[in-house]
């Protein structure tokens, strides 16, 4: 019931977003039972997306499409931009918790799926022609889902607008900063793995 | 059990004396194409290798670098034995009709020195670019000497410039339009009198941003050193029946043909051949899944790399063109709208590949290369594959859209990965209302403009017939909707306490 009625509240939260995001913290509407459902709704959505659009708006080469990758390239951006968002919020005075990050940020996607999936529908009525429509749509999806998290960080940290923005370039930035940082630590991973084995390599020969 | 290998190994046995009696057994290479995802895929052979033509077997010694030949409309090859400073002539039948290595000038014996293009007229006038000797080279069909036209004169041509001319065609008013090394302006046009009127054709640059950047922010000392934004010199020049111009070239760099390919581009900026009309301006139409690059997929790694190098390029009578890649020795086909049709060929050291090709022709249907470190001209055969697509390409070209769909049929038991047969077959089936069939091929073949065209008329014909039912659908629906929004919005208003 719980699940419930926390899917329930996002629909209310994506059309009255100010009142929503508060409360969703304040009177927790929300919880993270629901924003694991819908992150999971989203990754399944960008699957059918990927999967199932029409051939006039599907330039995948469905032979080649890799359920992991979709299911990481949701994922990852998912929680980088919460942990980014949370290690800049708790420097910058922000009054979210990381849970408070991450349900606001799951409940802000739910745009994403519920203009997408009808639009996987109508992606197999429409012409080329009459693609303006499905890509307005879609687009119009994300640009509200975007909308959704810069007020979503906005309400839970208690930012004003400006900076909300100015934070927001910063996530993206520590976003980057965390994958350059990942990778820099595998390659370095890989090269002492590397070093170690050629050592072995050499003593094993010399035995 | 007994009977059964028996009969194996004579049908083996068979096969194996069978094939003996082929000069070319197996083909020394492999036949591929590229599908829409620009991964090679195999195909069909569409030519083999028939036989090699050289000086010995002409009978007038061996060649020495010959840089280019020329068949002219009664299919007699003049073969332009640069090394040797000879025009040798044959019939279609490769007996010698004529040898020039030399002709009377002002009274005085002359040779070419190093040319490198020749031209031959409708009423068989040879023309020669003469290389090393900075002219052009008129000689009747009997090898009598007409004419030289020397370096030209303007105002725009550097006076410091030394005027190599390489490669030449006339078109049917006799205007020359000539290549020369180092001229990077675009196709000189000379009038039939050999008076200089004026470039053509130049190449669009494109400014990559990036450079331009660091264009900007460079002092004048490094932007002396960095290279110029200059258009691309072409390489060599044909022109077919109705007068466009094809040019090549092979001064693209890989980073702008790596971004043509992935863009799908149709523009002529990236382009290594053109099709140039009167005035210049590209209009060779490129329609297929990628542009016409020569190979799609560009090996960055392995000891040939990088992308085709274009050399030559050979134009058929139903606008069907063959491109040659001197890097790694292949001829790419390709239909008048762009798609790639075949691909053969290769270096080697195999009877029927390359050391270093450098000229393309076509006589009688037959595709000939001329190898100018080997001396000698592979002849390369059309197949019942390559000549089934080649008349369905044809068919299709001069409007019989019927009979080329039969052909197409045909293609596709040979290779049912042939996009093209899809499309091909596809079109006909448009143009029978046949939607939904036509659909199914479109899809097979990646096309989604024809797809659409399809869908659309396929569309009409469903909504007209279940017209009540999809309205009754819609009507529910709606009502659906209606009913749920009412529950729910009540329950949310609880819930909400509003």
């Amino acid at each position: 019931m719980e699940l419930l009625n926390g899917l329930r509240y996002s629909f209310h939260l994506i059309f009255h977003p100010f009142d929503g995001f508060w409360d969703l913290k304040h009177e927790k509407r929300g919880n993270m039972k629901s924003a694991m459902v819908i992150v999971a709704l989203v990754i399944l959505t960008y699957i059918m997306q990927r999967q199932l659009t029409g051939f006039l708006f599907n330039y995948n080469d469905l032979k080649s499409l890799n359920i992991f990758t979709e299911i990481i390239s949701v994922v990852l951006p998912f929680f980088l931009w919460c942990v980014a968002n949370w290690c800049l919020t708790t420097l910058m005075d922000g009054e979210g918790s990381f849970r408070d990050i991450v349900i606001t940020t799951a409940y802000a996607l739910v745009p994403i799926i519920i203009i997408n999936i009808p639009l996987i529908l109508v992606s197999h009525a429409l012409t080329l022609e009459e693609g303006a429509f499905y890509y307005f749509f879609n687009s119009f999806s994300w640009t509200w889902s975007v909308i959704l998290i810069i007020l979503g960080t906005m309400v839970v940290h208690q930012y004003s607008l400006a900076k909300t923005l100015f934070t927001c370039v910063l996530i993206v930035v520590g976003m980057g900063l965390i994958v350059f940082i990942g990778l820099l630590f595998f390659s370095l991973l890989q090269q002492m793995f590397g070093f170690v084995y050629i050592i072995y390599r050499e003593i094993a020969f010399r035995l | 059990m007994k009977a059964i290998k028996t009969i194996l190994t004579i049908t083996i046995a068979c096969l194996l004396l069978l094939s003996s009696t082929v000069v070319f057994a197996a083909p020394p290479y492999n036949s591929y194409t590229y599908n829409y995802w620009g991964e090679p895929v195999p195909a069909p052979q569409a030519y083999l290798p028939s036989k090699i033509i050289d000086g010995k077997t002409l009978g007038v010694g061996h060649f020495n670098n010959p840089s280019d030949f020329f068949v002219d409309d009664n299919n007699n090859v003049y073969i332009l034995d640069s090394g040797n400073n000879r025009i040798v002539i044959t019939d279609e039948n490769w007996n010698v009709k004529k040898v020039i290595s030399e002709f009377r000038h002002d009274g005085k014996e002359d040779t070419f020195a190093n040319p490198q293009g020749i031209f031959v007229t409708k009423d068989g006038h040879i023309y020669v670019a003469d290389t090393d000797n900075g002219r052009l080279v008129e000689l009747d069909s009997n090898g009598q000497f007409v004419r030289e036209i020397g370096p030209p004169q303007s105002d725009i041509i550097p006076a410091d410039l030394i005027y190599r001319p390489t490669k030449l065609v006339l078109d049917s008013a006799l205007r020359i339009y000539v290549l020369a090394q180092n001229m990077n302006q675009g196709i000189l046009e000379l009038d039939k009198d050999g008076i200089f009127r004026g470039f053509v054709g130049a190449s669009r640059v494109s400014v990559n941003p990036i450079d331009y950047f660091w264009k900007l922010i460079s002092t004048r000392e490094q932007r002396a050193r960095m290279e110029l934004f200059i258009p691309t010199e072409y390489n060599n020049i044909y022109i077919d029946q109705d007068g466009f111009i094809y040019v090549t070239t092979s001064a693209l760099s890989e980073w702008d043909i790596i971004g043509a390919v992935n863009s799908r581009s149709q523009d002529d900026r990236v382009a290594p051949v053109r099709r140039l009309n009167l005035t210049g301006t590209d209009v060779l139409r490129r329609l297929g899944f990628h542009p016409p690059v020569g190979d799609v997929a560009i090996p960055q790694l392995g000891t040939i790399r990088g992308p085709s190098m274009l050399v030559d390029v050979n134009v058929d009578d139903s606008g069907m063109y063959s491109v040659l890649d001197r890097k790694r020795g292949r001829i790419f086909t390709y239909d008048n709208d762009g798609n790639l049709l075949f691909i053969f060929g290769s270096l080697g050291n195999q009877d029927g590949t390359f050391k270093s090709p450098v000229a393309l022709e076509n006589l009688n249907g037959e595709i000939l290369v001329l190898d100018s470190k080997l001396n000698n001209i592979n002849v390369f055969t059309i197949t019942e594959y390559g000549a089934l697509v080649r008349d369905a390409v044809h068919l299709h070209y001069i409007g019989k859209y019927n009979e080329s769909a039969e052909k197409w049929k045909q293609v596709l038991k040979y290779n049912s990965n042939s996009d093209l047969a899809y499309i091909g077959l596809g079109k006909a089936l448009l143009r029978q209302d046949r939607f939904e069939e036509a659909m199914k091929n479109f899809k097979l073949g990646n096309k989604r403009d024809y797809y659409s065209k399809a869908f659309q008329y396929y569309r009409k014909e469903v909504v007209g017939e279940k017209f009540g039912t999809i309205m009754t659908c819609i009507f529910l629906l709606i009502a659906a909707i209606v009913v749920i929004r009412r529950v729910r919005g009540k329950s949310v208003k609880e819930e909400v306490g509003v």
